[in-house]
């Protein structure tokens, strides 16, 4: 039992660094990013191709956000030239294109074959139990630490002019700071976390194709920011969390509807999504962490 | 590349980017009007496409009551969640629209699945085979597809620009303040607004239902090549948004022989890119401030 | 407007928490059942199958525990869906394997989930038994404890040169639906037809989804091929033939029993599909096993057992099992029972159709042959079995069997 919830919650932190990224992208600098799932499968993919060429997992882990937060580098540029509406688009065109591409270079990825066999974090430890455990330990320091840091960068100098430029840009340009660079920055650092999600998951899972990185799982992310609240860190922690409960805990409500038949629980689970998106817009913008307006 | 086949690609091309017109041309109304991408549009389509699947499978045959049926589904559900979701959220920003917007498509299609299921269905029309030019094919439904896309452009062109409705609609998109101070019934217009949002997607799903197959899941795939070909002709203007879709889909298709099918749709975003690098406003888009 | 207070969600959301927390299910007893995991995609891709399969493997464990049990245990079935993706399978997976205690999972039907579940099953020394296609998996099940009930990719694609071959085409051209099990049935078709010396003029892999397949079908239609293979899924080929149809071109079709079945004859009228060639496996039609199970298939269902192979597949997956839990004696772990599923399913011995049948004579202390309802089972060095395929035509809208063949 403890080791299906270590389990699950294993799955809800790597969700919780996705949404910390992206809570970064958009609740600190307005960026509307809808190609996030593009870092994840590229955190993935470089973490598991280097580990199965025999690299270590620490190394391997670490260039899979680096190789991620350098791919967000063109596209953290055109987000200096296109609005939000604009960049959304392009960014999800970017996340299908990445996509295309692990399907297509076969000679690199293995394509639609996807790659079996990805060690696990903590091998030496064995299969579950203590193995997990020591990646779940591991997956909280990250997140505490992701989280540590943007706290900390929220209450710095920088952190102010992050949220200033979403606030007002032509203001902050003209206290002579450049938001461009700022906004870039941001964004590398928001893919380098989903980079870091992609490569614990691709551990965990053990086994990654180009069809469990679709835009879906960037909606997902997006949702989780929305419920929790955009612009605070609480808000992506909650979201995420109640994200997972949502995913998971839809297994255990089957028995609570009766006269659901399996199929149509998948049809009720988007609903309840689809329903919560709606309301929450209305009547809860700011998210359930966010500071009511006055 | 023979010149039959460049003619083929072409063809293939142009009525893939019809395909996607109207629904650019549902996009672009609403960027235009009410100023926010509608993520809800691909489900609007699906609706309506299933309704005349209804309809055709209470009364086979009949093609113009599944049609009517279709429009009336699209009209119905489009200006229900106006009147639900998008009117509780004027004045609030893009995003928010936006976001619920996808709550709506979510919600949409997970009620159609949970009472239909999610099997693929067809509307019963009659066969044709393609008019063959010495290896260069046109298919008649093609013709139809091209003829709906054109009267709608021109509809709607005219109805914007031509009718006094259309006048108020663009008062409003301007400034509903102002709008609502100088005697537009702004509710009246957005409710119509709204009813040709509907109806655009109802003959969206309509067409490609007949070209096509019908699941659950079409309109929503069609949402990016939409909104792609609504920013590469301009936003709001209905001549951008078909020569957009169709300026996709050549581009696409032309680039096969070359990418291969899979890359091409990589291609079309390619394009886009290019299209919003050096020309941000598309093709026919009016310049405005903010953007 | 009463507004709902921040704390209220908070709650809510813990009370949710604790909830999901608590599963809803009995706690699995020891001892004295043997507890199987039903892993079906019952949503997702492969929910068209799923329902039925799992359906399959419940009519079986009713069959077993009323003859009296299995090595001395009755069976208990936990039920979980795969939704056809690999990470709501391996949480699935382990909810079975740690908070049920299953000894075995049984259904897994896209190769995804199976590669994502099979390093599961494999830690907790358990049986694994799925119907995909995908020869990783036959690579990756180091343990031997991976049974795998369908046809391999390259198996189905040797079916396809086979009634290519019966039909006398020299020239075959192949259009694959871009994912693993279109691209390997074609490119298994393309190993066995060069083999028997055919020629390949043409080939092309197409993006799932689209409204349209005119221009790589008319990339494949240029080389004028005598018959098409497609690795395909039901709503792409019904695109591609109808275009097909349009051009009036001249040229035979292959497909897959998946995707050329009664709806695509509804959805495209016989006209246009008179003449398709479709290749599946062709469940064990003659047996005992097979008939009994379409009896029970349609009364818990309302189809026949024909309409889902993968169900005739999951009922055989727990027959066997119990067989070989008979066989191992009473109180035989997961690997004890794995050791004898070759010996209780693979000939020699006396073939028997049922599992009463079988528990009799492995009573007296024969050894039997359990012939499955999908196939033979006589499962080889990897865990595979061979079924056999059908090779059918679509004539006046009705799929006709001509051949059956072997690999």
């Amino acid at each position: 039992m403890a080791s299906y919830l270590v389990a699950v919650a294993i799955v809800a932190l790597i969700y919780m660094l996705l949404t910390v990224g992206l809570n970064l992208q958009y609740g600190y600098t307005g960026l509307i990013n809808f190609g996030h799932v593009a870092f994840f499968a590229i955190g993935a993919y470089a973490s598991a191709l280097l580990t199965l060429k025999g690299w270590p997992l620490a190394p391997a882990f670490v260039v899979g956000m680096v190789v991620a937060g350098l791919a967000a580098y063109p596209v953290g540029l055109l987000s200096l030239r296109l609005s939000d509406d604009y960049l959304a688009v392009v960014t999800l065109g970017f996340a299908e294109t990445v996509r295309l591409v692990i399907q297509e270079e076969k000679w690199l990825t293995r394509g639609v074959q996807g790659l079996p066999g990805i060690p696990r974090i903590f091998q030496s430890l064995g299969v579950g139990g203590y193995a997990e455990l020591a990646t779940l330990v591991t997956l909280v320091a990250c997140n505490v630490a992701a989280v540590a840091l943007l706290v900390h960068l929220v209450r710095s100098p920088y952190g102010r002019l992050i949220q200033a430029i979403r606030d007002d840009e032509v203001a902050v340009q003209a206290l002579g700071k450049d938001p461009a660079r700022l906004k870039v920055q941001v964004f590398m650092l928001g893919a380098a976390l989903a980079g870091l999600a992609g490569a614990f998951y691709a551990h965990f899972i053990t086994y990654i194709s180009p069809d469990q990185f679709l835009s879906l799982v960037t909606f997902y992310v997006w949702i989780a920011v929305i419920i929790g609240g955009p612009g605070r860190t609480s808000g992506a922690v909650v979201g995420s969390l109640i994200l997972m409960i949502f995913i998971e805990g839809s297994r255990f409500a089957r028995d609570l509807i009766p006269g659901v038949s399996e199929v149509q629980m998948a049809s009720v689970r988007l609903a309840i999504v689809g329903l919560a998106l709606i309301l929450f817009t209305i009547y809860l913008p700011q998210g359930i962490m966010g500071k009511r307006k006055v | 590349m023979s010149f039959t086949d460049f003619v083929n690609l072409l063809i293939n091309g142009t009525v893939e980017g019809l395909l996607i017109a109207l629904p650019a041309l549902a996009l672009t109304l609403v960027m235009g009007i009410a100023r926010f991408p509608n993520a809800a549009t691909g489900d609007y389509m699906t609706i309506s496409a299933f309704a005349a699947v209804g309809v055709q499978a209470l009364l086979p045959k009949s093609i113009v009551l599944a049609a009517l049926g279709a429009v009336a589904a699209g009209i119905a559900i489009a200006v229900v969640f106006h009147l639900w979701v998008f009117r509780a959220l004027q004045g609030r920003p893009l995003v928010a629209s936006l976001v619920a917007s996808i709550g709506i498509a979510f919600l949409a299609r997970s009620v159609l699945t949970f009472f239909v299921g999610h099997d693929q269905q067809g509307f019963q029309l009659p066969l044709v085979r393609a008019w063959n030019f010495d290896g260069i094919r046109v298919l008649p439904t093609d013709l139809i597809v091209a003829g709906v896309a054109v009267a709608a452009m021109a509809a709607l062109f005219a109805i914007l620009h031509l009718t006094p409705i259309g006048r108020q609609m663009r008062a409003v998109a301007d400034n509903p303040d102002l709008g609502r101070a100088s005697g537009i019934r702004v509710r009246r217009v957005l409710t119509v607004l709204w009813a040709m949002v509907g109806t655009l997607c109802a003959l969206g799903g309509l067409l490609f239902g007949a070209k096509a197959i019908v699941t659950p899941e079409f309109g929503w795939e069609l949402l990016i090549p939409a909104f792609a070909a609504m920013i590469v002709g301009g936003i709001g203007s209905p001549v951008g948004a078909v020569v957009g879709g169709v300026l996709l889909g050549i581009a696409q298709e032309l680039s096969v022989p070359f990418v291969g099918p899979s890359y091409k749709i990589a291609v079309a975003f390619g394009l886009l890119l290019l299209v919003l690098l050096v020309r941000p406003r598309g093709l026919f888009g009016v310049a405005t401030a903010a953007r | 407007m009463k507004s709902i207070t921040r704390r209220d969600f908070v709650a809510a959301g813990a009370g949710l928490a604790a909830a999901s927390a608590v599963p809803g299910l009995a706690l699995a007893q020891t001892g004295d059942t043997f507890r199987i995991g039903s892993l079906c995609p019952v949503t997702g891709g492969g929910s068209s199958y799923g329902a039925g399969m799992q359906k399959a493997i419940e009519l079986a464990v009713t069959e077993v525990n009323a003859a009296g049990g299995a090595g001395g245990r009755k069976l208990a079935v936990f039920a979980e869906d795969g939704q056809t993706k690999p990470e709501a399978a391996v949480l699935a997976a382990k909810k079975l394997i740690e908070v049920n205690k299953v000894q075995a999972i049984l259904g897994t039907w896209s190769s995804g989930v199976t590669l994502a579940v099979m390093p599961l099953t494999d830690a907790a020394s358990i049986i694994q038994m799925n119907t995909s296609g995908a020869p990783a998996i036959s690579t990756q099940d180091t343990k031997d404890l991976v049974w795998r009930f369908q046809a391999t990719n390259d198996a189905i694609g040797a079916a396809f040169a086979a009634a290519a071959e019966k039909r006398g085409f020299k020239t075959a051209a192949t259009m694959a639906f871009n994912n693993a099990s279109g691209i390997g049935n074609t490119e298994g078709f393309k190993k066995a037809w060069t083999k028997k010396g055919g020629k390949v003029v043409g080939s092309v892999v197409y993006e799932p989804n689209r409204p349209s397949y005119r221009t790589e079908l008319q990339q494949v239609l240029a080389q004028k091929p005598d018959v098409i293979v497609m690795g395909s899924y039901l709503p792409d080929s019904t695109i591609i033939l109808r275009e097909w149809y349009q051009t009036g071109q001249d040229v035979k079709w292959i497909l897959p029993g998946w995707a050329a079945n009664p709806e695509l004859v509804k959805a495209l009228g016989n006209e246009v599909v008179e003449g398709v060639i479709a290749v599946d496996t062709v469940s064990n039609e003659n047996a005992a096993s097979y008939k009994n199970l379409d009896v029970q298939y349609r009364k818990a269902m309302g189809k026949p057992i024909s309409s889902n192979v993968y169900a005739a597949m999951t009922y055989d997956m727990a027959i066997s099992l119990a067989l070989a839990m008979e066989a191992a004696g009473p109180n035989a772990t997961p690997l004890q029972v794995n050791a004898k599923l070759r010996e209780v399913s693979n000939a020699p011995g006396v073939m028997v159709y049922s599992f009463a049948e079988g528990k009799k004579l492995l009573a007296q202390k024969q050894k039997i042959n359990y012939q499955g309802a999908s196939s033979r089972l006589d499962f080889d060095q990897y865990g595979d079995v061979s079924p056999d395929f059908g090779i059918y035509v679509i004539e006046k809208g009705q799929l006709v069997r001509r051949d059956v063949i072997s690999i």
